[in-house]
Protein backbone atom coordinates (compact mmCIF):
# COMPACT_ATOMS: atom_id res chain seq x y z
CA UNK A 1 0.00 0.00 0.00
CA UNK A 2 2.76 2.43 0.95
CA UNK A 3 4.44 1.95 -2.46
CA UNK A 4 1.16 2.60 -4.22
CA UNK A 5 0.72 5.82 -2.25
CA UNK A 6 4.29 6.87 -3.11
CA UNK A 7 3.58 6.14 -6.75
CA UNK A 8 0.35 8.18 -6.67
CA UNK A 9 2.13 11.02 -4.88
CA UNK A 10 4.80 11.15 -7.60
CA UNK A 11 2.07 11.73 -10.17
CA UNK A 12 1.09 14.98 -8.47
CA UNK A 13 4.58 16.43 -8.87
CA UNK A 14 4.40 19.70 -10.84
CA UNK A 15 0.74 18.99 -11.56
CA UNK A 16 -1.83 21.77 -11.76
CA UNK A 17 -3.50 20.39 -8.62
CA UNK A 18 -0.31 20.65 -6.55
CA UNK A 19 0.14 24.28 -7.63
CA UNK A 20 -3.49 24.95 -6.82
CA UNK A 21 -2.96 23.72 -3.24
CA UNK A 22 -0.01 26.08 -2.69
CA UNK A 23 -1.48 29.11 -4.48
CA UNK A 24 -4.96 28.53 -3.03
CA UNK A 25 -3.54 28.19 0.48
CA UNK A 26 -1.57 31.42 0.28
CA UNK A 27 -3.96 33.51 -1.81
CA UNK A 28 -6.15 34.99 0.94
CA UNK A 29 -3.36 35.37 3.55
CA UNK A 30 -1.26 37.29 0.99
CA UNK A 31 -4.15 39.66 0.28
CA UNK A 32 -4.53 40.35 4.01
CA UNK A 33 -0.77 40.73 4.39
CA UNK A 34 -0.75 43.26 1.57
CA UNK A 35 -3.64 45.08 3.25
CA UNK A 36 -1.73 45.18 6.56
CA UNK A 37 1.37 46.53 4.89
CA UNK A 38 -0.75 49.17 3.15
CA UNK A 39 -1.95 50.40 6.55
CA UNK A 40 1.47 50.17 8.12
CA UNK A 41 0.84 52.97 10.61
CA UNK A 42 -1.80 50.94 12.50
CA UNK A 43 0.17 47.70 12.53
CA UNK A 44 1.94 48.16 15.88
CA UNK A 45 -1.31 49.13 17.57
CA UNK A 46 -3.13 46.11 16.08
CA UNK A 47 -0.36 43.71 17.06
CA UNK A 48 -0.80 44.77 20.65
CA UNK A 49 -4.50 43.78 20.67
CA UNK A 50 -5.27 40.47 22.45
CA UNK A 51 -7.59 39.27 19.67
CA UNK A 52 -5.20 39.85 16.77
CA UNK A 53 -4.79 36.15 15.92
CA UNK A 54 -8.49 35.32 16.09
CA UNK A 55 -9.34 38.38 14.03
CA UNK A 56 -7.20 37.35 11.06
CA UNK A 57 -8.04 33.68 11.49
CA UNK A 58 -11.77 34.43 11.18
CA UNK A 59 -11.28 36.97 8.42
CA UNK A 60 -9.34 34.49 6.31
CA UNK A 61 -11.65 31.57 7.00
CA UNK A 62 -14.70 33.68 6.15
CA UNK A 63 -13.69 33.83 2.47
CA UNK A 64 -12.05 30.46 2.47
CA UNK A 65 -14.79 28.32 4.01
CA UNK A 66 -17.74 29.70 2.11
CA UNK A 67 -16.21 30.41 -1.27
CA UNK A 68 -12.68 29.32 -2.07
CA UNK A 69 -12.31 26.02 -0.22
CA UNK A 70 -15.34 24.30 -1.82
CA UNK A 71 -14.27 25.54 -5.25
CA UNK A 72 -10.67 24.53 -4.59
CA UNK A 73 -11.70 21.00 -3.53
CA UNK A 74 -13.97 20.61 -6.56
CA UNK A 75 -11.10 21.57 -8.85
CA UNK A 76 -8.30 19.74 -7.06
CA UNK A 77 -10.06 16.40 -6.61
CA UNK A 78 -11.18 16.47 -10.24
CA UNK A 79 -7.68 17.34 -11.46
CA UNK A 80 -5.97 14.66 -9.37
CA UNK A 81 -8.37 11.90 -10.31
CA UNK A 82 -8.49 12.92 -13.94
CA UNK A 83 -4.70 12.69 -14.31
CA UNK A 84 -5.25 9.10 -15.46
CA UNK A 85 -7.98 9.93 -17.96
CA UNK A 86 -6.11 12.94 -19.30
CA UNK A 87 -2.92 10.98 -19.90
CA UNK A 88 -4.70 7.80 -20.97
CA UNK A 89 -2.88 5.91 -18.22
CA UNK A 90 -5.70 3.97 -16.53
CA UNK A 91 -4.93 0.95 -18.69
CA UNK A 92 -1.31 0.93 -17.50
CA UNK A 93 -2.35 1.38 -13.86
CA UNK A 94 -4.78 -1.52 -14.14
CA UNK A 95 -2.17 -3.88 -15.62
CA UNK A 96 0.10 -3.47 -12.60
CA UNK A 97 0.07 -6.09 -9.84
CA UNK A 98 -2.02 -3.94 -7.50
CA UNK A 99 -5.40 -4.78 -6.04
CA UNK A 100 -8.17 -2.48 -7.22
CA UNK A 101 -8.84 -1.52 -3.60
CA UNK A 102 -5.20 -0.48 -3.21
CA UNK A 103 -5.35 1.76 -6.27
CA UNK A 104 -8.64 3.27 -5.06
CA UNK A 105 -7.38 3.93 -1.53
CA UNK A 106 -3.96 5.19 -2.61
CA UNK A 107 -5.59 7.87 -4.75
CA UNK A 108 -7.95 8.84 -1.92
CA UNK A 109 -5.08 9.03 0.57
CA UNK A 110 -3.17 11.35 -1.78
CA UNK A 111 -6.23 13.60 -2.14
CA UNK A 112 -6.74 13.75 1.64
CA UNK A 113 -3.02 14.41 2.15
CA UNK A 114 -3.24 17.31 -0.28
CA UNK A 115 -6.22 18.62 1.68
CA UNK A 116 -4.16 18.48 4.88
CA UNK A 117 -1.27 20.12 3.03
CA UNK A 118 -3.64 22.91 2.03
CA UNK A 119 -4.79 23.39 5.66
CA UNK A 120 -1.16 23.60 6.81
CA UNK A 121 -0.24 26.13 4.13
CA UNK A 122 -3.34 28.20 4.83
CA UNK A 123 -2.76 28.26 8.59
CA UNK A 124 0.90 29.05 7.96
CA UNK A 125 -0.26 31.90 5.74
CA UNK A 126 -2.46 33.26 8.54
CA UNK A 127 0.52 33.15 10.89
CA UNK A 128 2.57 35.03 8.28
CA UNK A 129 0.00 37.87 8.08
CA UNK A 130 0.56 38.66 11.72
CA UNK A 131 4.15 37.53 12.21
CA UNK A 132 5.97 38.49 9.00
CA UNK A 133 6.27 42.24 9.73
CA UNK A 134 7.74 41.32 13.14
CA UNK A 135 10.30 39.00 11.52
CA UNK A 136 11.73 42.01 9.68
CA UNK A 137 11.78 43.92 12.96
CA UNK A 138 9.48 46.72 11.90
CA UNK A 139 6.85 46.00 14.60
CA UNK A 140 6.82 43.94 17.74
CA UNK A 141 5.66 40.33 17.58
CA UNK A 142 2.12 40.10 19.07
CA UNK A 143 2.19 39.60 22.80
CA UNK A 144 -1.09 37.60 22.73
CA UNK A 145 -0.51 33.85 22.43
CA UNK A 146 -1.89 31.97 19.42
CA UNK A 147 -5.20 30.37 20.55
CA UNK A 148 -4.19 26.93 19.39
CA UNK A 149 -7.22 25.19 20.92
CA UNK A 150 -9.69 27.40 19.05
CA UNK A 151 -7.70 27.18 15.82
CA UNK A 152 -7.44 23.40 16.18
CA UNK A 153 -11.18 23.07 16.80
CA UNK A 154 -12.09 25.20 13.77
CA UNK A 155 -9.59 23.44 11.52
CA UNK A 156 -10.95 20.11 12.63
CA UNK A 157 -14.52 21.14 11.82
CA UNK A 158 -13.58 22.62 8.45
CA UNK A 159 -11.70 19.47 7.60
CA UNK A 160 -14.76 17.35 8.39
CA UNK A 161 -16.97 19.82 6.49
CA UNK A 162 -14.73 19.35 3.42
CA UNK A 163 -15.06 15.57 3.37
CA UNK A 164 -18.48 15.28 1.66
CA UNK A 165 -17.17 17.47 -1.18
CA UNK A 166 -14.08 15.25 -1.48
CA UNK A 167 -16.25 12.10 -1.49
CA UNK A 168 -18.70 13.21 -4.16
CA UNK A 169 -16.06 14.79 -6.39
CA UNK A 170 -13.98 11.61 -6.13
CA UNK A 171 -16.99 9.52 -7.14
CA UNK A 172 -17.79 11.75 -10.13
CA UNK A 173 -14.18 12.12 -11.27
CA UNK A 174 -13.57 8.38 -11.15
CA UNK A 175 -16.75 7.56 -12.97
CA UNK A 176 -16.80 10.11 -15.76
CA UNK A 177 -14.04 10.41 -18.32
CA UNK A 178 -15.13 13.92 -19.27
CA UNK A 179 -13.57 16.46 -16.91
CA UNK A 180 -16.53 18.81 -17.39
CA UNK A 181 -18.96 16.42 -15.65
CA UNK A 182 -17.43 16.43 -12.14
CA UNK A 183 -16.62 20.12 -12.52
CA UNK A 184 -20.11 21.04 -13.74
CA UNK A 185 -21.94 18.95 -11.15
CA UNK A 186 -19.64 20.26 -8.40
CA UNK A 187 -20.24 23.87 -9.37
CA UNK A 188 -24.00 23.30 -9.64
CA UNK A 189 -24.15 21.86 -6.11
CA UNK A 190 -21.95 24.70 -4.88
CA UNK A 191 -24.37 27.30 -6.29
CA UNK A 192 -27.31 25.33 -4.87
CA UNK A 193 -25.57 25.39 -1.49
CA UNK A 194 -25.23 29.18 -1.49
CA UNK A 195 -28.90 29.56 -2.46
CA UNK A 196 -30.06 26.85 -0.05
CA UNK A 197 -28.26 28.00 3.08
CA UNK A 198 -31.34 29.81 4.36
CA UNK A 199 -33.62 26.91 3.51
CA UNK A 200 -34.80 24.96 6.56
CA UNK A 201 -33.47 21.75 5.04
CA UNK A 202 -30.26 23.37 3.80
CA UNK A 203 -28.25 20.98 6.00
CA UNK A 204 -29.20 18.20 3.59
CA UNK A 205 -27.00 19.72 0.89
CA UNK A 206 -23.67 17.90 1.20
CA UNK A 207 -21.56 20.93 0.30
CA UNK A 208 -23.15 23.17 2.94
CA UNK A 209 -21.25 22.07 6.05
CA UNK A 210 -18.26 24.38 5.65
CA UNK A 211 -20.64 27.34 5.70
CA UNK A 212 -22.58 25.96 8.68
CA UNK A 213 -19.38 25.38 10.60
CA UNK A 214 -18.10 28.86 9.82
CA UNK A 215 -21.35 30.59 10.76
CA UNK A 216 -21.40 28.44 13.89
CA UNK A 217 -25.20 28.39 13.77
CA UNK A 218 -25.78 24.72 14.31
CA UNK A 219 -27.46 24.96 17.69
CA UNK A 220 -31.00 25.06 16.23
CA UNK A 221 -30.15 21.90 14.26
CA UNK A 222 -28.76 20.21 17.36
CA UNK A 223 -32.01 21.08 19.14
CA UNK A 224 -33.82 19.11 16.41
CA UNK A 225 -31.44 16.22 16.95
CA UNK A 226 -29.45 16.90 13.77
CA UNK A 227 -25.69 16.83 14.19
CA UNK A 228 -24.14 18.14 10.99
CA UNK A 229 -20.73 16.87 12.09
CA UNK A 230 -22.03 13.33 11.72
CA UNK A 231 -24.01 14.31 8.61
CA UNK A 232 -20.73 15.34 6.98
CA UNK A 233 -19.01 12.13 8.00
CA UNK A 234 -22.03 10.10 6.87
CA UNK A 235 -22.11 11.74 3.45
CA UNK A 236 -18.38 11.13 3.06
CA UNK A 237 -18.80 7.45 3.93
CA UNK A 238 -21.72 7.04 1.51
CA UNK A 239 -20.03 8.88 -1.38
CA UNK A 240 -16.76 7.01 -0.87
CA UNK A 241 -18.64 3.70 -0.74
CA UNK A 242 -20.46 4.53 -3.96
CA UNK A 243 -17.19 5.62 -5.57
CA UNK A 244 -15.67 2.25 -4.67
CA UNK A 245 -18.62 0.31 -6.07
CA UNK A 246 -18.64 2.35 -9.26
CA UNK A 247 -14.89 1.82 -9.66
CA UNK A 248 -14.92 -1.86 -8.71
CA UNK A 249 -17.72 -2.81 -11.09
CA UNK A 250 -16.71 -0.59 -14.00
CA UNK A 251 -17.09 -2.74 -17.08
CA UNK A 252 -13.90 -1.69 -18.80
CA UNK A 253 -10.74 -0.72 -16.96
CA UNK A 254 -9.95 1.70 -19.81
CA UNK B 1 7.44 -26.43 -25.57
CA UNK B 2 4.90 -25.14 -23.03
CA UNK B 3 2.46 -22.37 -23.68
CA UNK B 4 2.97 -19.00 -22.08
CA UNK B 5 -0.61 -18.02 -22.95
CA UNK B 6 -3.38 -20.51 -23.49
CA UNK B 7 -6.99 -19.45 -23.98
CA UNK B 8 -10.03 -21.56 -24.73
CA UNK B 9 -13.44 -20.49 -25.93
CA UNK B 10 -13.07 -16.78 -25.36
CA UNK B 11 -16.20 -14.89 -26.32
CA UNK B 12 -16.88 -11.25 -25.76
CA UNK B 13 -20.00 -9.18 -26.28
CA UNK B 14 -20.07 -5.38 -26.23
CA UNK B 15 -23.86 -5.65 -26.19
CA UNK B 16 -26.38 -8.46 -26.62
CA UNK B 17 -26.34 -7.94 -30.36
CA UNK B 18 -22.68 -7.14 -30.80
CA UNK B 19 -20.37 -10.10 -30.34
CA UNK B 20 -16.78 -9.04 -30.97
CA UNK B 21 -14.96 -12.28 -30.14
CA UNK B 22 -16.08 -15.77 -31.14
CA UNK B 23 -14.56 -18.80 -29.48
CA UNK B 24 -10.97 -17.61 -29.45
CA UNK B 25 -8.34 -20.29 -28.81
CA UNK B 26 -4.85 -18.89 -28.48
CA UNK B 27 -1.66 -20.86 -27.91
CA UNK B 28 1.39 -18.68 -27.48
CA UNK B 29 4.55 -20.82 -27.11
CA UNK B 30 6.98 -19.97 -24.32
CA UNK B 31 9.90 -17.90 -25.60
CA UNK B 32 8.27 -17.14 -28.95
CA UNK B 33 7.58 -13.87 -30.71
CA UNK B 34 3.92 -14.25 -31.53
CA UNK B 35 2.46 -11.99 -34.20
CA UNK B 36 -1.23 -11.38 -33.58
CA UNK B 37 -2.56 -10.16 -36.88
CA UNK B 38 -5.80 -8.84 -38.18
CA UNK B 39 -7.27 -5.81 -39.89
CA UNK B 40 -8.47 -2.86 -37.84
CA UNK B 41 -11.53 -3.80 -35.82
CA UNK B 42 -10.83 -7.55 -36.04
CA UNK B 43 -10.76 -8.03 -32.26
CA UNK B 44 -7.01 -7.89 -31.55
CA UNK B 45 -7.14 -5.18 -28.92
CA UNK B 46 -10.22 -6.70 -27.26
CA UNK B 47 -8.40 -10.04 -26.99
CA UNK B 48 -5.27 -8.41 -25.56
CA UNK B 49 -7.37 -6.38 -23.11
CA UNK B 50 -9.01 -9.59 -21.92
CA UNK B 51 -5.58 -11.19 -21.46
CA UNK B 52 -4.52 -8.26 -19.28
CA UNK B 53 -7.74 -8.15 -17.27
CA UNK B 54 -8.70 -4.74 -18.64
CA UNK B 55 -12.03 -6.21 -19.75
CA UNK B 56 -14.17 -8.43 -17.60
CA UNK B 57 -14.03 -12.02 -18.84
CA UNK B 58 -17.48 -13.15 -20.02
CA UNK B 59 -16.84 -16.73 -21.08
CA UNK B 60 -13.95 -19.09 -21.73
CA UNK B 61 -10.66 -19.59 -19.91
CA UNK B 62 -7.40 -17.70 -19.85
CA UNK B 63 -4.27 -19.42 -18.60
CA UNK B 64 -1.02 -17.45 -18.42
CA UNK B 65 2.24 -19.06 -17.24
CA UNK B 66 0.15 -22.20 -16.74
CA UNK B 67 -2.14 -20.55 -14.17
CA UNK B 68 -5.76 -19.43 -14.54
CA UNK B 69 -5.76 -15.64 -14.83
CA UNK B 70 -8.53 -14.43 -12.51
CA UNK B 71 -7.52 -16.17 -9.27
CA UNK B 72 -3.84 -15.31 -9.90
CA UNK B 73 -4.36 -11.84 -11.33
CA UNK B 74 -1.74 -9.97 -9.30
CA UNK B 75 0.96 -12.60 -9.47
CA UNK B 76 0.50 -12.93 -13.25
CA UNK B 77 0.38 -9.19 -13.92
CA UNK B 78 3.61 -8.80 -11.97
CA UNK B 79 5.35 -10.83 -14.67
CA UNK B 80 3.78 -9.10 -17.69
CA UNK B 81 4.85 -5.88 -19.37
CA UNK B 82 2.36 -4.26 -21.69
CA UNK B 83 1.83 -1.46 -24.12
CA UNK B 84 -1.79 -1.24 -25.22
CA UNK B 85 -2.54 1.13 -28.10
CA UNK B 86 -0.88 4.49 -27.33
CA UNK B 87 1.83 4.72 -24.63
CA UNK B 88 0.53 5.61 -21.15
CA UNK B 89 2.67 8.53 -20.03
CA UNK B 90 2.22 11.37 -17.56
CA UNK B 91 2.83 14.32 -19.83
CA UNK B 92 3.82 16.76 -17.05
CA UNK B 93 6.67 14.52 -15.91
CA UNK B 94 10.04 13.57 -17.39
CA UNK B 95 10.89 10.10 -18.70
CA UNK B 96 12.74 9.22 -15.47
CA UNK B 97 9.89 10.47 -13.31
CA UNK B 98 7.43 8.40 -15.33
CA UNK B 99 9.57 5.32 -14.79
CA UNK B 100 9.94 6.11 -11.06
CA UNK B 101 6.14 5.87 -10.72
CA UNK B 102 6.15 2.31 -12.05
CA UNK B 103 9.38 1.42 -10.22
CA UNK B 104 7.56 2.15 -6.95
CA UNK B 105 4.62 -0.05 -7.93
CA UNK B 106 6.69 -3.00 -9.18
CA UNK B 107 9.29 -2.60 -6.45
CA UNK B 108 12.10 -3.32 -8.89
CA UNK B 109 15.66 -2.04 -8.41
CA UNK B 110 16.14 1.67 -9.15
CA UNK B 111 18.99 0.95 -11.56
CA UNK B 112 16.44 -0.65 -13.90
CA UNK B 113 15.31 2.88 -14.79
CA UNK B 114 18.66 3.79 -16.37
CA UNK B 115 18.95 0.31 -17.88
CA UNK B 116 15.65 0.51 -19.79
CA UNK B 117 16.26 4.13 -20.79
CA UNK B 118 19.57 3.10 -22.34
CA UNK B 119 18.06 0.00 -23.91
CA UNK B 120 15.36 2.01 -25.63
CA UNK B 121 17.74 4.82 -26.60
CA UNK B 122 16.12 7.66 -24.68
CA UNK B 123 18.63 8.05 -21.83
CA UNK B 124 19.54 11.59 -22.86
CA UNK B 125 16.07 13.18 -22.63
CA UNK B 126 17.01 14.89 -19.34
CA UNK B 127 14.44 17.30 -17.95
CA UNK B 128 12.26 17.29 -21.05
CA UNK B 129 8.62 16.59 -20.20
CA UNK B 130 7.13 13.62 -22.00
CA UNK B 131 4.36 15.88 -23.30
CA UNK B 132 7.05 17.42 -25.55
CA UNK B 133 8.29 14.05 -26.83
CA UNK B 134 7.89 13.02 -30.45
CA UNK B 135 5.60 10.04 -31.12
CA UNK B 136 8.62 7.81 -31.66
CA UNK B 137 10.14 8.80 -28.30
CA UNK B 138 6.81 8.21 -26.59
CA UNK B 139 6.65 4.71 -28.10
CA UNK B 140 10.17 4.01 -26.87
CA UNK B 141 9.30 5.19 -23.38
CA UNK B 142 6.15 3.05 -23.51
CA UNK B 143 8.37 0.04 -24.26
CA UNK B 144 10.74 1.10 -21.46
CA UNK B 145 7.81 1.14 -19.02
CA UNK B 146 6.77 -2.32 -20.20
CA UNK B 147 10.33 -3.66 -19.73
CA UNK B 148 11.09 -1.93 -16.43
CA UNK B 149 10.33 -4.86 -14.12
CA UNK B 150 12.04 -7.43 -16.39
CA UNK B 151 8.81 -9.23 -17.28
CA UNK B 152 8.60 -12.78 -18.62
CA UNK B 153 5.90 -11.81 -21.11
CA UNK B 154 5.58 -8.66 -23.16
CA UNK B 155 2.22 -7.78 -24.72
CA UNK B 156 2.47 -5.01 -27.30
CA UNK B 157 -0.54 -3.73 -29.17
CA UNK B 158 0.48 -2.10 -32.44
CA UNK B 159 3.75 -0.75 -30.99
CA UNK B 160 4.94 0.59 -34.34
CA UNK B 161 1.93 2.87 -34.80
CA UNK B 162 3.13 6.30 -35.84
CA UNK B 163 6.76 5.28 -36.23
CA UNK B 164 8.70 6.15 -39.38
CA UNK B 165 10.31 3.29 -41.37
CA UNK B 166 13.62 3.75 -39.55
CA UNK B 167 11.84 3.63 -36.20
CA UNK B 168 10.01 0.45 -37.20
CA UNK B 169 13.30 -1.27 -38.07
CA UNK B 170 14.87 -0.12 -34.77
CA UNK B 171 11.84 -1.32 -32.81
CA UNK B 172 12.04 -4.68 -34.56
CA UNK B 173 15.73 -5.02 -33.71
CA UNK B 174 15.08 -4.05 -30.10
CA UNK B 175 12.34 -6.65 -29.69
CA UNK B 176 14.43 -9.36 -31.32
CA UNK B 177 17.33 -8.49 -29.02
CA UNK B 178 15.10 -8.62 -25.92
CA UNK B 179 13.64 -11.96 -26.99
CA UNK B 180 17.01 -13.52 -27.75
CA UNK B 181 18.94 -12.16 -24.78
CA UNK B 182 16.31 -12.49 -22.06
CA UNK B 183 14.09 -15.20 -23.50
CA UNK B 184 11.01 -13.02 -22.98
CA UNK B 185 7.89 -14.19 -24.77
CA UNK B 186 6.54 -11.36 -26.90
CA UNK B 187 3.01 -11.00 -28.23
CA UNK B 188 2.87 -8.25 -30.79
CA UNK B 189 -0.27 -7.23 -32.62
CA UNK B 190 -0.34 -5.54 -35.96
CA UNK B 191 -2.62 -5.01 -38.90
CA UNK B 192 0.31 -5.28 -41.31
CA UNK B 193 1.86 -8.70 -41.77
CA UNK B 194 4.73 -7.24 -43.81
CA UNK B 195 5.70 -5.15 -40.78
CA UNK B 196 6.29 -8.07 -38.46
CA UNK B 197 6.88 -11.08 -40.72
CA UNK B 198 10.65 -10.57 -40.34
CA UNK B 199 10.33 -10.66 -36.56
CA UNK B 200 7.80 -13.26 -35.48
CA UNK B 201 8.25 -16.98 -34.93
CA UNK B 202 4.54 -17.76 -34.59
CA UNK B 203 1.43 -16.21 -36.02
CA UNK B 204 -2.23 -15.91 -35.11
CA UNK B 205 -4.61 -14.32 -37.59
CA UNK B 206 -7.94 -12.98 -36.43
CA UNK B 207 -10.73 -11.54 -38.50
CA UNK B 208 -14.18 -10.37 -37.44
CA UNK B 209 -13.54 -11.81 -33.99
CA UNK B 210 -12.69 -15.30 -35.25
CA UNK B 211 -9.31 -16.99 -35.45
CA UNK B 212 -8.45 -17.73 -39.07
CA UNK B 213 -5.03 -19.25 -38.58
CA UNK B 214 -2.65 -20.07 -35.78
CA UNK B 215 0.71 -21.76 -35.99
CA UNK B 216 4.43 -21.31 -36.55
CA UNK B 217 5.48 -18.85 -39.23
CA UNK B 218 6.95 -21.81 -41.17
CA UNK B 219 3.47 -23.29 -41.46
CA UNK B 220 2.21 -20.04 -42.91
CA UNK B 221 5.14 -20.14 -45.32
CA UNK B 222 4.08 -23.63 -46.38
CA UNK B 223 0.63 -22.28 -47.04
CA UNK B 224 2.27 -19.62 -49.15
CA UNK B 225 4.25 -22.18 -51.12
CA UNK B 226 1.16 -24.29 -51.69
CA UNK B 227 -0.47 -21.23 -53.16
CA UNK B 228 2.38 -20.42 -55.51
CA UNK B 229 1.89 -21.12 -59.20
CA UNK B 230 3.92 -21.78 -62.32
CA UNK B 231 3.52 -19.67 -65.46
CA UNK B 232 4.80 -20.95 -68.79
CA UNK B 233 4.94 -18.91 -72.00
CA UNK B 234 5.19 -20.95 -75.17
CA UNK B 235 4.89 -20.52 -78.95
CA UNK B 236 1.90 -22.95 -79.14
CA UNK B 237 -0.29 -22.37 -76.12
CA UNK B 238 -3.15 -24.74 -76.98
CA UNK B 239 -0.89 -27.67 -77.75
CA UNK B 240 1.19 -26.93 -74.66
CA UNK B 241 -1.94 -26.72 -72.48
CA UNK B 242 -3.04 -30.21 -73.55
CA UNK B 243 0.39 -31.59 -72.71
CA UNK B 244 0.48 -29.79 -69.38
CA UNK B 245 -2.98 -31.10 -68.45
CA UNK B 246 -1.83 -34.62 -69.29
CA UNK B 247 1.26 -34.28 -67.07
CA UNK B 248 0.02 -32.18 -64.17
CA UNK B 249 -3.75 -32.47 -64.30
CA UNK B 250 -4.81 -28.97 -63.39
CA UNK B 251 -3.69 -26.35 -65.92
CA UNK B 252 -5.33 -23.25 -67.33
CA UNK B 253 -4.66 -20.79 -70.10
CA UNK B 254 -4.63 -17.20 -68.90
CA UNK B 255 -3.66 -14.37 -71.27
CA UNK B 256 -2.03 -16.86 -73.61
CA UNK B 257 0.15 -18.31 -70.84
CA UNK B 258 -0.20 -21.65 -69.13
CA UNK B 259 -0.87 -21.41 -65.37
CA UNK B 260 -0.19 -24.43 -63.19
CA UNK B 261 -0.31 -24.98 -59.46
CA UNK B 262 2.95 -25.30 -57.49
CA UNK B 263 5.16 -28.08 -58.97
CA UNK B 264 8.38 -29.61 -57.78
CA UNK B 265 11.59 -29.14 -59.79
CA UNK B 266 11.53 -32.66 -61.35
CA UNK B 267 8.03 -32.14 -62.75
CA UNK B 268 8.98 -28.74 -64.16
CA UNK B 269 12.03 -30.27 -65.90
CA UNK B 270 9.97 -33.16 -67.25
CA UNK B 271 7.31 -30.81 -68.58
CA UNK B 272 9.90 -28.65 -70.28
CA UNK B 273 11.43 -31.76 -71.84
CA UNK B 274 8.01 -32.79 -73.21
CA UNK B 275 7.45 -29.35 -74.74
CA UNK B 276 10.85 -29.50 -76.46
CA UNK B 277 10.21 -33.02 -77.70
CA UNK B 278 6.86 -31.86 -79.14
CA UNK B 279 8.55 -28.98 -80.97
CA UNK B 280 6.81 -26.37 -78.78
CA UNK B 281 9.05 -23.31 -78.33
CA UNK B 282 9.36 -22.43 -74.63
CA UNK B 283 10.00 -18.69 -74.07
CA UNK B 284 9.74 -18.42 -70.33
CA UNK B 285 9.04 -20.51 -67.18
CA UNK B 286 8.43 -18.47 -64.03
CA UNK B 287 7.31 -19.27 -60.52
CA UNK B 288 4.72 -16.93 -59.05
CA UNK B 289 4.45 -16.90 -55.26
CA UNK B 290 1.78 -15.08 -53.34
CA UNK B 291 3.47 -12.96 -50.73
CA UNK B 292 2.36 -13.32 -47.12
CA UNK B 293 0.42 -10.11 -47.37
CA UNK B 294 -1.75 -11.57 -50.15
CA UNK B 295 -2.39 -14.69 -48.09
CA UNK B 296 -3.27 -12.53 -45.11
CA UNK B 297 -5.62 -10.55 -47.33
CA UNK B 298 -7.22 -13.74 -48.60
CA UNK B 299 -7.66 -15.05 -45.07
CA UNK B 300 -9.22 -11.88 -43.83
CA UNK B 301 -11.40 -11.37 -46.89
CA UNK B 302 -13.53 -14.46 -46.42
CA UNK B 303 -15.33 -16.30 -43.68
CA UNK B 304 -13.64 -19.45 -42.32
CA UNK B 305 -16.00 -21.80 -44.12
CA UNK B 306 -15.33 -20.11 -47.43
CA UNK B 307 -11.64 -19.73 -46.77
CA UNK B 308 -9.70 -21.86 -49.24
CA UNK B 309 -6.63 -21.75 -47.05
CA UNK B 310 -8.14 -23.56 -44.11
Amino acid sequence: MIHSIQSEWLKTRRSLASWLVVIGGLFIPLIFLYDRLRHFSTMAENNAKPGIWTYYFKQCWQYMSILLLPLGIILTVSLITQIEYRNNTWKQVHTTPQRLSTIFLAKLVVILTMLLQFFLIFNGGIWLIVALPSVFGTVDYPSAPIPLDTFGEFNHRFLVGSLPIVGLQYLLSLHFRNFMVPLGVGLAIFVATIIGLNWEYGYLIPYSYLSYFFMNNTQHLLDQGINIYYCALGYFAVFTGLAWLSYRYQRSKN
Amino acid sequence: MGHCIHTTGLNYFFSKKEQVLHDIHLHVPEGSIYGFLGPNGAGKTTTLRLLLGLLRQQSGDIHIFGQPFEPNRQSILGRIGSLIESPSLYSHLTARENLMIWQKVYQCPKNRIEAVLRLTGIADTGEKKTGQFSLGMKQRLGIAVALLHAPRLLILDEPTNGLDPGGIVEMRELLRQINQESGITIVISSHLLSEIEKLVTDVGIIHRGKMQFEGPLDELMRVRRSHSSLVIETGAPDKALALAQQTCGEARLINGKINLPHQDKTTIAALNHQFVMADIPVYQITGKEDDLESIFMQMTATTPTQNPLL
